[in-house]
């Protein structure tokens, strides 16, 4: 895969604001400035992801990520109290000491990485020239031009979708699963201890215990 | 600054080998290894902010960039597949939806936590959350 042109430029363009982005999430004092930085270095990322041709995968990672994942985040911050940090009175980085340690860490984690992308890539480069010779594929021009005639249509979405039903379909169930269990731990984890008397949750001991100390708790009733 | 110094590494090992004419050609049409390395340093701007971060709700939102340079490496070697006409090429794009999936159950329990915490401590910086220390 060799990008060439404006897809070059822009690949650059996201690449960079993805990393720029992500630096400033990490950087940034005010969580919500946080939430937002995470925010356009997702998209950017979603527009590696079309330049790659997988726009299906664009597509989940802006609806699920943007539209969910990162409105739950916000709702969190709001719900939870961060006034300290803004106004600039709580230190955001941990202790100085563990600070380095683990910059340390990452910089060895960066080096190795890149030497291994470095290296790794010559073999892989070698590997591709033998199979592009024996196969000599190129999908693409196969595929029907679009109305501005510009680009060509791609079945990405199609395929994508075919795979994940007839090879993914367990997995695929599982994940279901993995949701709904989500769903009902996240509900049953924020529940509030009246929520959790009023729906006769609670052992009757604690509930005593509570109640001396909270005693409108002792006050709820119990629905059935 | 650790960004810095990797760039700093990556161009030294590149113009080292006198081939800085291939490095132009090479950022003029980048390939699988660019997004390799965009991937690479999304996912280690990640564990520094999991690693150096206070705020527990911060450390989360780096989990989700740590998660997203996984999914990029997936797609970039899913399109490098597919040109190669590899048998499995469309594996890693189905992959990357498993890994959105999962991502989006972690956050949902663990911002579940967060607010169980914060009822019961009083706090969301992780250095005061010490239950489990002795």
């Amino acid at each position: 895969m060799i990008l060439s042109g404006w897809e070059a430029f822009f690949f650059w363009f996201f690449g960079l604001a993805a990393i720029f982005a992500g630096l400033l999430t990490v950087m940034a004092r005010n969580a919500v400035h946080c939430a937002l930085f995470l925010i356009s270095s997702l998209v950017s990322v979603a527009a590696l992801f079309v330049l790659a041709h997988a726009e299906f995968i664009a597509g989940v990672q802006i609806l699920v990520y943007v539209g969910g994942v990162m409105v739950l985040f916000l709702f969190v911050i709001m719900l939870v109290n961060v006034g300290a940090e803004e106004q600039g009175r709580e230190e955001i980085f941990n202790r100085p000491r563990q600070v380095t340690a683990s910059l340390v860490f990452c910089f060895l984690l960066v080096a190795g990485v890149l030497f291994a992308v470095n290296t790794g890539y010559q073999e892989l480069q070698k590997r591709a020239a033998i199979q592009m010779a024996t196969t000599g594929s190129d999908q693409d021009s196969n595929l029907p031009p679009t109305a501005t005639g510009t680009s060509r249509l791609t079945a990405q979405t199609e395929t994508v979708g075919g795979i994940l039903y007839r090879y993914g379909s367990l997995p695929f169930e599982i994940a279901s699963v993995l949701l709904l269990v989500a769903i009902i731990g996240s509900v049953m984890l924020a529940r509030t201890l009246k929520q959790e008397v009023s729906a006769d949750d609670v052992d009757p001991d604690v509930l005593q215990e509570e109640a001396r100390e909270h005693p409108e708790v002792a006050r709820v009733e119990v629905s059935s | 600054m650790s960004i810095l110094l990797s760039l700093a590494v990556l161009l030294f090992q590149e113009a080292s080998d006198g081939r800085v004419a291939q490095m132009i050609k090479g950022v003029r049409s980048p390939d699988l290894s660019k997004f390799l390395v965009i991937g690479a340093l999304l996912f280690i701007i990640g564990v520094a902010g999991v690693l150096t971060r206070r705020n527990i709700i911060v450390i989360f939102m780096s989990i989700e960039l740590i998660l997203n340079a996984a999914n990029l490496n997936f797609i970039a070697f899913s399109r490098y597949l597919q040109e190669t006409g590899s048998v499995n090429a469309y594996a890693g794009q189905v992959f990357a939806v498993f890994v959105i999936v999962v991502a989006a159950a972690e956050a949902a329990i663990g911002l579940g936590i967060v607010i169980a915490l914060y009822r019961n401590k009083e706090t969301i910086w992780v250095d005061e959350i010490d239950l489990l220390k002795w």
